[in-house]
């Protein structure tokens, strides 16, 4: 059912002249058609807010000392924690793969006197960095390069 | 409070921006070993001496304060438009100042955490 959105939204700067009707939420919100896409990248805020608490807790742990660290690492061994992981590590990709998506359309068509690279160019420059920057934070968690 | 928190909308949107694009940078190695990989045994991880030793370096505090601070303002903004979205938006003075005080708090704990390595 349609209801009253958020009642600023879109609100110009200074009233036009016509009245307008007051903005409505589509019925296909929030998880059909395009707004299904919405709705999970705005939810994967939660996923990421508890991924920063965690990370958090695993450097809290590294200065604490080994026998908080081994407690952490344990628990992290626990079908729970790996579930949550894994529905992490989805959601990041999903996060990574729409922003990115979107980043280079969002470029203004000239940054001072500087004009951006072609849109392929900046969207191929985002997953080089992706890969790059998974590749070597992969070697060096897992110890190949250190 | 809506005042405030209209002047401070660069700031948090920057930490936002950040926290989608170096904390997608960041997180997708970090959860695939130390949250998926390493528990199931697929892969080794560093053992604790080689991991202090290693994040406790200028460019390891840096990169473990970036992971754990920027992914906070991407889920406080974030949550906070969820809750917007759902009908929240007369509340939003009240509930976004408290989820960015806990991106804050725990931005300044991932301080703290980096520090005393």
């Amino acid at each position: 059912m349609p209801r009253a959105s958020h009642p600023h939204a879109m609100q110009p700067r200074n009233p036009g002249s016509t009245r307008t009707a007051p903005p409505q939420m589509s019925p296909k919100f929030p998880m059909q058609g395009r707004y299904r896409a919405y709705t999970l990248f705005d939810w994967t805020g939660l996923i990421y807010l508890l991924l920063g608490f965690l990370a958090l807790r695993v450097v809290w742990a590294l200065g604490t000392g080994q026998e908080a660290w081994n407690v952490v690492m344990d628990q992290f061994q626990s079908p729970v924690y790996i579930g949550f992981h894994v529905l992490s590590l989805i959601s990041v990709i999903f996060v990574g793969v729409r922003f990115f998506s979107f980043f280079p359309k969002a470029q203004p068509p000239r940054i001072g006197p500087v004009k951006p690279p072609p849109q392929p160019v900046i969207l191929a420059g985002l997953y080089a960095a992706w890969i790059g920057v998974t590749l070597v934070m992969t070697l060096i968690l897992t110890g190949v390069l250190f | 409070m809506k005042h405030l928190l209209l002047k401070l909308e660069p700031i948090i949107w920057l930490l936002f921006g950040q926290g989608i694009l170096l904390g997608t940078l960041l997180l997708t190695g970090w959860v695939l070993v130390v949250g998926v990989l390493a528990p199931l045994g697929i892969t080794p991880l560093l053992s604790f001496s080689d991991a202090h030793e290693l994040a406790a370096t200028l460019i390891g505090r840096v990169v473990l304060a970036a992971l754990i601070a920027l992914p906070l303002w991407k889920g406080a903004h974030h949550l906070r438009h969820v809750f917007i979205d759902l009908g929240g938006a007369d509340r939003d003075a009240t509930v976004a100042p408290l989820l960015y005080l806990i991106a804050l708090a725990g931005s300044v704990a991932g301080v703290l955490a980096v520090i005393r390595l």
